[in-house]
């Protein structure tokens, strides 16, 4: 496995198609959680950490299980895709519980500094996303490695997203808004102009 | 605004004064990444439309036996079931579309307005007042849809275009314009000024009508 490709897929997730900015992905968070720079950073942390292991499992689950078994069983290793979905989401909300549970056992600082994020990532669109992406590309089908840089740069991403957009809020602040643009307008309007300065990354990391 | 107390208002609730996108700001994901063409628009409308009045529905009709320590699960299992049938569905009929959509059909699972209907209306009422919330609710988020969808695919590609794979298109274009569409507005920083635009214009509106109407 070359080096130079995992750089790649890494810079191409995290920069070129950022999940905030070039994908929508995870937009509620990045709408709600914006408003102080250590929040925002939190939950950046939060996500990256469950994104990359449910993206891993995920594809384990796939390849591992039901690829497998849909093979021997029914004849058809793609019969049991139909689960998928469901599996997706099931996966994701148990994740979150396990991470939870291990971060409160052996690590707590990491779990109190986490707070409240890690209960919310469940329904972070984000997440699922990064699963169907994971799945949905031949590249990262066929490689566990690249899958898990994804899934890790993705976070990061977003991570940088959130926490670019908490930086600018906090000044926001101190400004002058129109009353019908306060909260989400201007906010909008805002990453408007962060997603045109990630449109300059394009071409990098191809 | 008063709690809707008919049927016709819980719909129009949904549909108006209660917007999902515009006003209660939910489901930001898809309708900023699908709003590049009415197309798109109109096809994920169809798919949210027929799981959220499934979910609804479902949800209505177990609302006696669902425990409430496991209600977000059974909510996120129904949705996921319907959402694979409709995500299969899709690709069987209008597959260049639902390739398009990319994972935004299978993201329904975690759309927030669909668990909110779920657990604000259909957990504690009949069939139909679950229905026709979930029927306004629908129709508001593809209207919504649809008014972001039109402004940026007029100004970003100069004309709308409905269903060119299946052989008759619908091409509306003012022809002076075409030549000097701003082709930003259909990439990602043109979604995000749109929705700002549009919600700031709706935030104008009801502020005005709130002083109207007092």
């Amino acid at each position: 496995m070359d080096f130079g490709a995992l750089v790649g897929v890494f810079l191409g997730v995290a920069l070129v198609n950022n999940f905030v900015f070039a994908q929508f992905l995870g937009i509620c968070p990045f709408l709600g959680v914006s408003r102080k720079v250590d929040m925002a950073f939190g939950m950046g942390c939060a996500v990256t950490f469950v994104m990359t292991i449910s993206g891993v499992v995920t594809w384990l689950i796939v390849h591992g299980i039901l690829t497998p078994v849909g093979a021997r069983l029914l004849g058809n290793p793609e019969a049991l895709y139909v689960l998928k979905y469901v599996i997706f989401i099931m996966v994701i909300a148990s994740m979150v519980q396990l991470v939870e549970m291990y971060l409160k056992k052996f690590f707590h600082t990491l779990y109190t500094a986490f707070g409240v994020f890690l209960p919310l990532i469940t329904t972070n669109c984000a997440i699922l996303g990064a699963c169907l992406l994971i799945d949905m590309n031949e590249i990262y089908r066929a490689s566990l490695l690249k899958s898990a840089v994804f899934a890790f740069g993705g976070g990061i991403g977003f991570a940088l997203a959130i926490t670019i957009m908490a930086g600018i809020r906090e000044h926001l602040r101190h400004s002058n808004v129109p009353k019908a643009l306060q909260g989400a307008g201007i906010t909008l309007l805002t990453a408007c102009i962060l997603a045109l300065a990630f449109q300059g990354f394009a071409g990098i990391g191809k | 605004m008063a709690a809707p107390t008919t049927n016709l208002q819980q719909f129009k609730a949904g549909l108006l004064d209660n917007n999902p996108v515009l006003v209660q700001l939910l489901g930001m994901c898809p309708t900023l990444a699908v709003s590049n063409s009415v197309e798109n628009a109109l096809v994920m409308g169809a798919a949210v439309f027929f799981v959220l009045t499934m979910s609804n529905l479902i949800t209505s009709l177990l609302r006696n036996r669902i425990k409430p320590h496991v209600r977000i699960l059974i909510f996120t299992l129904t949705i996921a079931t319907f959402v694979t049938i409709a995500d299969l569905t899709l690709r069987a009929y209008v597959f260049e579309v639902s390739k398009k959509l990319g994972p935004f059909v299978p993201l329904i699972i975690v759309n927030c307005i669909i668990i909110a209907r779920a657990e604000m209306v259909a957990i504690k009422s009949g069939v139909w007042r679950s229905l026709a919330d979930a029927w306004g609710c629908a129709i508001g988020f593809t209207l919504a849809l649809c008014i972001l969808a039109t402004i940026r695919e007029l100004l970003g590609a100069g004309g709308i275009t409905i269903l060119r794979d299946a052989g008759w298109a619908w091409h509306v274009s003012p022809k002076a314009f075409e030549p000097h569409a701003w082709v930003i507005m259909i990439m990602p920083p043109g979604a995000f000024l749109t929705l700002g635009v549009v919600i700031g214009i709706v935030n104008h509106l009801r502020a005005r009508g709130a002083r109207g109407g007092a």
